[in-house]
């Protein structure tokens, strides 16, 4: 029995013993299963300090991106606006607080040094008081030297970095009263340099390099628009004082034009009333010496007849220079009616061929017309062209020794023919060519001086060439002859 | 009940309070107000705003906050005035109240102060809601809520927000009648059957492991785990103390403190306003010791959807009744962490209410509201990064 019991007790003492070692065998296996689940859980948590960190980089970036977007979206507005403004002022004005809001800032003041004051003067105040805005200007003018040495050397100042030698951050963000900032320097090409100031008092803002960069593309957008405004200042200065100057030029001008045609007709006049009070005693003397060479008041002694005779030659000569002048006067002032016709040109030339015929065979001078097909018919008054004709050709008759050849050419273009009368004459010299179709002007020459000569056959040839609306010149060099080029105008 | 919105951004704040109030009061059509609150961004708190919006509107009583943006159905603004003026039936009370200089007297006194304020004249009436407006840069919000729960009762829907300035974080304004306060606290407390709904989120999750505050003492954590609370910080995102106190205000609007809730879907967020030299968390509402606290994280999509869940919640609570206005506190940080997509959270609350349906908003400091629960229900906690959204039926 007391075995029995014995074996019963170890039975359970043995399964007893069994139990607790599975249970210990349990207890081992939650433990480890615990600690799987705890270093799982020291896992996830560290790849979650791995997820915070890469989070923390990922929106700083995307921060960084956002206002990037942002600023550049709104700088590349602003900068359109301020590049079409040519106005210095303006320029400044265009930043406003939209725009400044949009750039992340809410304050902004823009300086600018004037050389002749010596003084920074205020361009742009947003998010100041007018008072703040003084205290301001007063103080950055206390500290030039530190804001003209930034200026200078073109440095960036923000809340971020302040350049070496530059005043220090607490003391930029008590007067701007921000909390972030960055200072530009603003730096056109010519005249007055600044700066530009943009700050906020938002804590939570952190000055990044995109921000940086942005203002400094706006401070140099706004130093070339600078440039522009006053290059465009400048030129609309010169355009002024030129357009002054031209209107005082063209007003003297018009003066002495007005001068210069009172005198021209005085001129004319005084000609035209001395030649006409010239003709009448001429007339006289020419007939009274007519009458005493033609022996009607009794017989007269040689030689009082040679003298008569040169008087009356003489008297000719007048006659015919005072009725020249006469023709130039009413010619110049508009006096002579012009009875413009179609006329063939080759029988003009050659009736005025004709009448100096006698010429031609004296000095043996060949005459030569040279008159295309094309070109024959011009519009002329007939007795004014003719007289043209008889002066060219007369003159060149004059100043062609003997066995030389005078020629008449002819060619045309468009609806105006040129004619060339050329001869083989002395010629002109240059200096005389500009001035051969002034009145009385004569050649002052040995050749001249044997050649007689009023002066005015070729001045009143100018007037008929210019009367008819053509243009009148010579082209010679001496001992080569001379040829005299007038234009006229011709029908198809 | 008759509700009439105005708003406008001209730069001068006369002006602008002119055009405000006059666009409201032609909403009322002729009908009475009863009561007026205005919203402005900083640069328009000036007393003559107040005196301004006294004269065009009579003795009414005023309340209100600065904010650093002003939402309304036409957008948000950074600079503006608002006013939502509301006519209350003849079955509907109110009364208004305010405390002063919560930092000499405490968050709890003054919470004290201003519950028994609210309460005059309430004996016989059904109360059913206040809404607060405090000064955004006290500490303490949760002790301000204790104290007006000592006296509006632990489970009566209280729903308010700390004002903003713009993100200076120097000053912040509180209207009151004629009175433009600062350190200050005022509220409404409406009664006679206002039909209302709340719906608050934020879309922060948690991440890593479930942590442990060892000691804390109201807003200051002192331990976590057995260790200085900073430590979490520095372990998680690999910076030391001076690194994260320079990043302080952006760290913890990215990673704040998320207080486990038995029973809620969403941990109630904790901003950490600074941290101290021996290593403690000073956050800006309380973390009772024993706590079991995560590290949050969050992005723009989650607040997005957070949003759009307050909005249904609010919509859904409102019993298929219309809403007369909507109000909508959000809170800056949630604007500072959606940049240009807060217009987004406009669109969801457009959306949720319609087009039509008046709307104002502000961007706060701090958000008070009762959680959506059952266990919670009526229970208002001091939230950080939400959006809350109130959406009032009318009775």
């Amino acid at each position: 029995m007391l075995n029995l019991m014995f074996i019963a007790i170890c039975m359970v003492i043995a399964s007893m013993g069994i139990s607790l070692l599975f249970k210990m065998q349990r207890l081992k296996e939650l433990e480890k299963r615990a600690d799987a689940l705890n270093a799982s859980l020291e896992e996830m948590d560290e790849q979650a300090k791995l997820i915070i960190r890469t989070d923390i980089e990922l929106n700083k970036t995307q921060e960084e991106l956002d206002k990037k977007i942002t600023g550049l979206s709104t700088l590349q507005q602003l900068s359109r606006e301020i590049s079409t403004t040519l106005e210095e002022k303006q320029i400044f004005k265009k930043i406003g607080k939209f725009y400044l809001e949009e750039l992340g800032f809410e304050k902004s003041s823009a300086l600018l040094w004037d050389n002749l004051t010596r003084e920074f003067h205020l361009y742009l105040s947003i998010g100041y008081s007018e008072s703040e805005s003084l205290r301001i200007k007063d103080a950055v003018n206390t500290d030039k030297d530190y804001y003209l040495d930034l200026m200078h050397g073109g440095k960036t100042a923000s809340s971020v970095f302040i350049p070496e030698g530059f005043l220090d951050k607490d003391k930029i963000c008590q007067l701007f009263q921000a909390n972030e900032f960055i200072i530009c320097p603003i730096t056109p090409k010519e005249g007055n340099q600044g700066f530009i100031f943009v700050g906020t008092q938002n804590i939570e803002t952190r000055i990044t390099e995109g921000e940086r960069e942005i203002i400094t593309i706006l401070a140099n957008q706004i130093g070339q628009s600078l440039d522009n405004a006053r290059l465009f200042e400048k030129t609309w200065r010169s355009q002024q004082e030129l357009e002054i100057k031209v209107e005082e030029r063209t007003r003297q001008l018009t003066e002495t034009m007005e001068e210069l045609k009172k005198i021209s007709k005085r001129k004319s006049d005084f000609i035209s009333s001395v030649s006409h009070e010239l003709r009448t005693p001429l007339t006289s003397i020419k007939g009274y010496a007519a009458i005493l060479l033609a022996g009607k008041l009794g017989a007269i002694p040689d030689e009082i007849k040679e003298r008569l005779a040169k008087i009356n030659r003489h008297s000719d000569e007048l006659v015919h220079m005072v009725n020249d002048l006469l023709d130039i006067s009413r010619i110049e002032s508009g006096k002579v009616n012009m009875h413009v016709e179609t006329l063939e040109l080759a029988p003009i030339v050659e009736k005025v061929a004709d009448l100096l015929s006698e010429q031609f065979k004296a000095k043996n001078i060949t005459f030569n017309m040279l008159i295309p097909e094309d070109c024959k018919k011009i519009m002329v008054d007939r007795s004014q062209i003719e007289r043209v004709f008889i002066n060219l050709i007369g003159n060149a008759l004059k100043f062609t020794p003997e066995n030389g050849s005078i020629s008449v050419g002819v060619h045309c273009s468009n609806k105006t023919i040129q004619v060339d009368v050329k001869d083989t004459g002395f010629g002109i010299p240059q200096e005389a060519q500009e001035k051969i179709f002034e009145e009385f002007y004569r050649v002052d020459n040995t050749i001249n001086q044997g050649v007689k000569g009023t002066g005015l056959g070729l001045t009143l040839v100018k007037h008929i060439i210019e009367a008819h609306r053509g243009n009148i010149w010579v082209t010679s060099k001496l001992g080569e002859g001379a040829t005299f080029s007038f234009t006229l105008n011709c029908t198809e | 009940m008759n509700v009439s919105f105005g708003f406008s951004q001209t730069k001068d704040h006369i002006r602008a309070t002119n055009e405000a109030v006059g666009q409201a009061i032609i909403g009322l059509r002729g009908m009475h107000a009863d009561l007026a609150i205005i919203f402005t961004t900083i640069e328009f708190t000036h007393p003559l705003v107040l005196k301004t919006v006294n004269n065009l509107l009579g003795e009414i009583p005023i309340l209100g906050c600065s904010s650093l943006g002003i939402i309304t159905n036409k957008g948000i603004f950074k600079h503006g005035f608002a006013i939502l003026l509301i006519g209350l039936s003849q079955q509907m009370f109110f009364n208004v109240a305010s405390v002063r200089d919560i930092n000499k007297k405490t968050a709890l006194l003054a919470g004290r102060e201003l519950g028994e304020k609210l309460l005059y004249g309430y004996k016989t009436v059904r109360r059913n809601l206040s809404i607060i407006f405090s000064d955004g840069l006290i500490s303490e919000g949760t002790s301000l809520i204790n104290g007006l729960q000592e006296n509006l009762g632990r489970s009566f829907p209280l729903i308010g927000a700390l004002a903003s300035d713009n993100f200076t974080f120097q000053k912040t304004f509180q209207y009151f009648n004629k009175e433009l306060l600062s350190e200050s606290c005022c509220g409404v407390l409406f009664g006679g059957g206002i039909n209302f709904s709340l719906g608050i989120k934020h879309g922060w999750k948690p991440l890593g492991k479930v942590r442990c505050v060892n000691k804390s003492e109201g807003n200051v954590v002192k331990e976590i785990d057995g260790r200085p609370a900073v430590k979490l910080y520095e372990d998680y995102l690999a910076k030391d103390t001076l690194e994260l106190s320079e990043e302080l205000r952006r760290i913890s609007i990215f990673y704040p403190l998320g207080i486990y809730l038995p029973g809620e879907k969403e941990y109630l967020l904790r901003n950490i306003i600074s941290i101290k030299d021996d290593g403690s968390l000073v956050t800006q509402g309380d973390i009772p010791q024993d706590s079991k606290i995560r590290l949050m994280i969050g992005t723009k999509d989650s607040c997005l959807e957070a949003a759009a869940e307050s909005c249904e919640d609010a919509e859904r609570n409102l019993m298929g009744q219309k809403a007369k206005f909507v109000m909508v506190f959000d809170s800056a940080s949630r604007f500072s962490l959606l940049g240009r997509q807060c217009v987004k959270e406009l669109e969801i609350i457009k959306e949720t209410f319609g087009e039509e349906t008046p709307l104002v908003g502000i961007y706060t400091y701090g958000e008070l509201a009762p959680l959506q629960s059952i266990s919670y229900l009526g229970h208002s906690h001091f939230h950080n990064q939400s959006i809350g959204v109130l959406a009032v039926g009318g009775q």
